[in-house]
């Protein structure tokens, strides 16, 4: 029977106050563009990378746009002719939306290839907010287009978004019998 | 084993506080009692609980292996047919189980006897890895109990270790029922546990995960929930609307599925028809089987799945003596030999094992002042001390 030399519980508690008190996030190089062709004209950036780069975010942009099912809801986020119908289906056979690509942010790559730059993907304009890019994952990648500089996390992957069709499927048992405790 | 009388601790408020328990200036905190506390010989704690508790969840295993090859044993325990296939593949794809509590009978002298195994959503978790071991350290600290005193308790570490073992793809969600703040706490523990490993985690009500068009369960941020700490049983989960949606869901869920076999209190008649003798168990037969007449008329009567001593009848010489009320039974019962919980001024313990992956590293002991531990239950802090 070995006894902890110190409690974890304490080692618990300060790992939040260190998670509180930690400092803004790092930002990273990155460069944003509202389309392939500013992506061409800025400088320094070569045609063939632009190119990748924005067919690379616009692959991803199906599977990671936030998805609504109704295009109301859609445009109250996104704005009036801001949204477009999603490839999904609900499985009932209803549509499926989410907001158009509103531009692309390449991503610094840590010890990437050539100009640094790497790991595209689609940004998002929202009606509350227009003037910044966001990501699908909501994370903003700032107003500037053209090289730039954003949160390292606004660079991570974006998650695959789907919609959600329906709630409440469980929890029915807890309401009657209470608490799940043995 | 001894029941030995202590004075509280001079800061348990304080204490209260940090735990956010509740706290009463009279009464202390409900449902934790430092009166007194238990005092075991190494000896009885790794002959008599930690190598029998480890041994019967081997012989536990051997009955998931019979119930992939004898579809009797889902029959028995009343797991619908729908599910069969489901639950074996969460045994045959070796998804790993998290924590459980083994309940004995057991009074210091002779075999602890199994009462019943919390498979699948036991409690009391905190109360045993985390406050019952700050009792320890500051009741030696105080001068209240003996400085040489230990704990059976390796509860919490071996919780972080196992989520660092664990095989989780994304963030890990926990769920449980909202409006009980209970299980609320557990959850929040578990959560935490999980984050001292590194894991990131997200929490949500049942009732508000989702489906999306192709099957798969949703959080409210519409993330797909890929890895599920569910303090909600198995038996509840199958039953509800979603339900059918597991097999498709793609959801690797804590504890898995093949733990519904475990949990179900038709686990003891099984345990004894396939190791009759075994001196930790006891006599078990499902309701109505003719075997069950060798009980003679004194017994004790489980529903198979009934919680927190819901539904529990001790019948003595042909007499119900107890009768909690409750509402499980429906599902049928099981019929037990009546091994009385020993007696201490007026207290009836419970050992409650736990068990993390599957090893046996902490216990945690609840009073009651009758004979069926259910919901007025104390717990009492133990010590081992040779």
């Amino acid at each position: 029977m070995k006894r902890w030399n110190s409690i974890s519980v304490a080692a618990l508690m300060s790992a939040s106050i260190i998670g509180l008190s930690a400092c803004e996030e790092p930002k990273v190089d990155a460069a944003v563009f509202d389309s392939l062709q500013r992506c061409i004209n800025e400088p320094g950036m070569l045609r063939e990378d632009c190119e990748k780069s924005y067919g690379e975010a616009k692959s991803q942009h199906a599977s990671v746009a936030p998805k609504f099912t109704s295009l109301q809801d859609c445009q109250a986020d996104f704005g009036e002719g801001q949204c477009e119908q999603a490839p999904q289906r609900t499985s009932s056979g209803g549509s499926v939306f989410m907001p158009l690509m509103m531009g692309y942010m390449m991503g610094s790559m840590i010890g990437g290839r050539g100009r640094g730059f790497g790991g595209s993907q689609p940004l998002y304009r929202t009606t509350s907010d227009p003037k910044t890019y966001r990501t699908a994952d909501n994370k903003k990648a700032g107003s500037t287009l053209g090289r730039t500089r954003v949160a390292s996390s606004a660079t991570s992957r974006p998650s695959v978004k789907t919609s959600t069709i329906k709630r409440g499927g469980f929890g029915s048992s807890g309401r009657r019998f209470g608490s799940a405790a043995t | 084993m001894q029941r030995i009388p202590v004075k509280g601790r001079s800061a348990l408020e304080a204490a209260a506080a940090r735990h956010e328990f509740e706290f009463h200036a009279e009464t202390g905190i409900p449902y934790w009692d430092e009166s007194a506390y238990y005092q075991f010989s190494s000896h009885q704690i790794e002959n008599d609980l930690q190598g029998p508790a480890e041994e019967i969840e081997r012989l536990c295993y051997e009955v998931i292996g019979r119930a992939m090859e004898d579809e009797t044993v889902f029959r028995r325990l009343g797991v619908a047919e729908s599910f069969w296939d489901y639950i074996a593949d969460s045994w045959h794809n070796q998804e790993k189980n998290l924590y459980g509590r083994m309940d004995f009978s057991y009074d210091g002298n002779g075999p602890a006897k199994l009462l019943e195994y919390n498979a699948d959503t036991p409690t009391t978790l905190y109360e045993s890895a985390v406050f019952q071991w700050e009792w320890l350290e500051e009741a030696v600290a105080e001068g209240l109990i003996p400085e040489a005193c230990d704990q059976f308790n390796e509860i919490h570490e071996k919780i972080v270790e196992a989520f660092s073992l664990l095989d989780i793809d994304g963030p890990l969600h926990l769920a449980s029922n909202a409006d009980i703040e209970d299980d609320r706490g557990t959850l929040d523990y578990i959560g935490e546990c999980a984050e001292e490993a590194g894991r990131t985690i997200r929490t949500l009500a049942m009732e508000d995960i989702g489906i999306d068009p192709e099957g798969r369960f949703t959080d409210l941020d519409d993330q797909i929930i890929k890895t599920l700490f569910k303090l909600y049983p198995w038996e509840w989960i199958m039953a509800e609307k979603f339900g059918e949606n597991l097999p498709a869901s793609g959801v690797r869920f804590i504890e898995p599925p093949w733990r519904a076999i475990l949990s179900n209190k038709g686990l003891l008649p099984i345990l004894w028809e396939m190791f009759e003798g075994h001196p930790n168990l006891l006599p078990a037969y499902f309701d109505g089987d003719p075997a069950a007449a060798s009980l003679g008329d004194t017994y004790v009567r489980k529903p198979l799945l009934s919680r927190q001593g819901a539904n529990i009848e001790i019948v003595r010489n042909g007499k119900s003596e107890i009768h909690n009320e409750g509402p499980y039974g429906a599902e049928g019962h099981i019929v037990q030999a009546f091994h009385p919980l020993p007696e201490i001024t007026g207290n009836y313990p419970m050992i409650g094992c736990w068990l993390i992956a599957s090893r046996a590293v902490g216990m945690g002991i609840r009073e009651d002042t009758t004979l069926v531990t259910g919901t007025s239950a104390r717990f009492v802090p133990h010590v081992i001390l040779d």
